[in-house]
């Protein structure tokens, strides 16, 4: 986005520190927050219960790697998000493309899959609870449910507006059903499905959070929510550092490829940071 | 940015020409969209009657309407709702008029803006439910942590939107507002503000997805009324038409929501700006 703002810029520097200086601006910002963390815990005055300092969080992460803890935490985290969001969005695309082949079928069922989503992820939880139990059934179905939707909706959405003269000019060029589909269909419905898995994506990282929260002995939101609960709140701490990294990560090598790889590719995409 | 922005119109253009038959009439797409949701109930009605299950498992329409009709009557319905809507009402006010100045103070120079963008966007993915265990810790259950939490989670959100705002505004309106002469108080008041206003106002749609679910789910956790809490408490006793009616309440406020005030938001700043991209 600042991209708009330092392109036509007469002086530029040298191509070296045009490359490294945001990087490190963004680093002295990291450094600059843990800075006034550590000057507020004396301030604060606090236990380290209520107020944990840096050093307790640092102490509190190398004992929780050491002991092998962290790695398995966040390996359980990662692969509930990534079944979750996978099973979510090819279920949210096949039934998309179903549905949107028939216009009627499409314009009925659009009302009842927005209402659908509107009955929050986390709402389902309680019923899920009981219908499931607390364990891993729960936080995968929460997470598939909202992704589902939104990919679900804007695969209607992208089908339904499909350009019907690219649709006639593939068919008198004799495509049979299925070429239709992969040639002008998808392409066309490709970039709000991305959208939605866009939305569906950052709902879903929360939602696993909570689901954890609720429903599970292991992952980082179970740490997040037993550290308090065990005194530890230094562990509660490294649990909300490590899910932020997490979510940067899956952002940067999950999200941001899928996008280059199918929207960019065709210049349709606008701005993905917008829709963090 | 500018350089997808040809296609794109093409693209949508391309849509429009595209279009092929009249779409179905306003109320008879309304008529149609009611169909599913009437065929929906029916099969909840059916299914007790072709598959056996527990009846908690799933209550029956009239275990539902019953409590609705009862909890209506008392009260407590009512003031549940407005219980979550008082907080998630209040943590948006704290978290808006906390973000947008420190939001531009940040954005103003681009060295600042562009030291904080990542601890910002850091900060706003772990925004929201995982902070209440925190502040349990913090507040106690109850109102404080509930607020606390909507209010993080719409303020990091707004903070990111306001500091993406700035930047966003093109360099030749900046430029031609300096020429004019305009620095200081205009500069923010003509420019600054107003080319950050829609990135804000748009953003708030999502801050407020955001918000919701941050609202509904620390409400299971650390609420002590609310919806969250009407149904978390329910499964606690497995009391299954009440999660069913919170959840239908749940979705029935959001719908309204999204359509009265963010769906407006959205065409007002669309029409009065015409600085939307999608």
């Amino acid at each position: 986005m600042s991209a708009t703002l330092a392109a036509p810029a007469p002086l530029r520097a040298a191509s070296w520190s045009r490359r490294w200086s945001r990087p490190l601006k963004g680093l002295a910002g990291v450094l600059l927050l843990l800075a006034a963390w550590q000057v507020s815990v004396p301030l604060v005055g606090m236990s380290s219960y209520f107020y944990p300092s840096p050093a307790d969080v640092i102490a509190s992460f190398t004992e929780l790697t050491r002991k092998g803890i962290l790695p398995v935490y966040l390996a359980d985290s990662l692969l509930r998000y990534l079944t979750g969001l996978t099973v979510g969005a090819l279920l949210g695309v096949g039934v998309g493309v179903l549905i949107g082949l028939n216009r009627t079928a499409s314009l009925a069922l659009s009302p009842l899959f927005r209402f659908l989503f509107a009955v929050v992820e986390v709402a389902w939880i309680p019923i899920f609870v009981v219908w499931f139990g607390y364990g891993i059934k729960t936080i995968i179905l929460a997470l598939i449910y909202v992704v589902f939707f939104p990919v679900l909706y804007n695969t209607l959405l992208g089908v339904r507006t499909a350009p019907q003269i690219l649709v006639n000019a593939v068919r008198s060029l004799g495509a049979n059903r299925w070429q239709v589909l992969r040639l002008v269909i998808l392409p066309s419905a490709l970039p709000g499905i991305i959208t939605g898995l866009r939305v569906g994506a950052g709902f879903a990282f929360r939602g696993l959070v909570f689901a954890e929260i609720i429903a599970a002995k292991t992952g980082i939101g179970y740490l997040i929510f037993e550290g308090t609960q065990s005194q530890q709140t230094a562990r509660t701490i490294v649990g909300m550092i490590v899910m932020g990294l997490l979510w940067l990560a899956i952002d940067q090598f999950y999200l941001r490829p899928i996008e280059r790889a199918t929207i960019e590719r065709w210049g349709l995409t606008v701005d993905a940071e917008q829709r963090t | 940015m500018s350089a997808t922005d040809r296609p794109e119109r093409e693209y949508r253009s391309a849509q429009r020409e595209g279009k092929p038959r009249p779409i179905a009439r306003r109320h008879d797409a309304l008529m149609l969209g009611t169909v599913p949701f009437l065929a929906a109930l029916a099969v909840w009605w059916l299914l007790p009657k072709i598959v056996d299950y527990p009846a908690y498992m799933l209550p029956s329409i009239g275990m539902v309407a019953g409590y609705a009709k009862e909890s209506v009557l008392d009260g407590s319905l009512l003031r549940n709702v407005l219980a979550s809507l008082a907080r998630l009402f209040i943590g948006f006010v704290i978290g808006m008029a906390l973000a947008i100045p420190v939001g531009l103070a940040i954005a103003l120079n681009r060295h600042v803006a562009d030291m904080f963008r990542p601890v910002l966007s850091f900060l706003q993915a772990i925004a929201g439910i995982a902070w209440v265990p925190l502040t349990i810790i913090w507040f106690g259950i109850g109102n404080g942590s509930v607020i606390f939490v909507i209010a993080n989670t719409i303020f990091f959100a707004s903070l990111y939107n306001t500091v993406i705002g700035v930047q966003s505004i093109p360099v030749s309106l900046h430029r031609a507002v300096r020429s004019h002469g305009g620095r200081g108080w205009s500069l923010l008041t003509n420019l600054i503000l107003p080319g950050a206003l829609v990135q804000i106002l748009l953003g708030i749609r999502t801050s407020m997805a955001y918000g919701w679910r941050a609202l509904v789910a620390s409400e299971m956790i650390a609420g002590s009324d609310g919806l969250g809490y009407m149904t978390m408490e329910a499964a606690q006793w497995q009391r299954t038409e009440v999660i069913i009616l919170g959840m239908i309440v749940i979705g029935l406020i959001w719908v309204v929501m999204d359509r009265t005030i963010f769906t407006a938001i959205e065409r007002r700043t669309v029409g009065r700006w015409g600085l939307l991209q999608r």
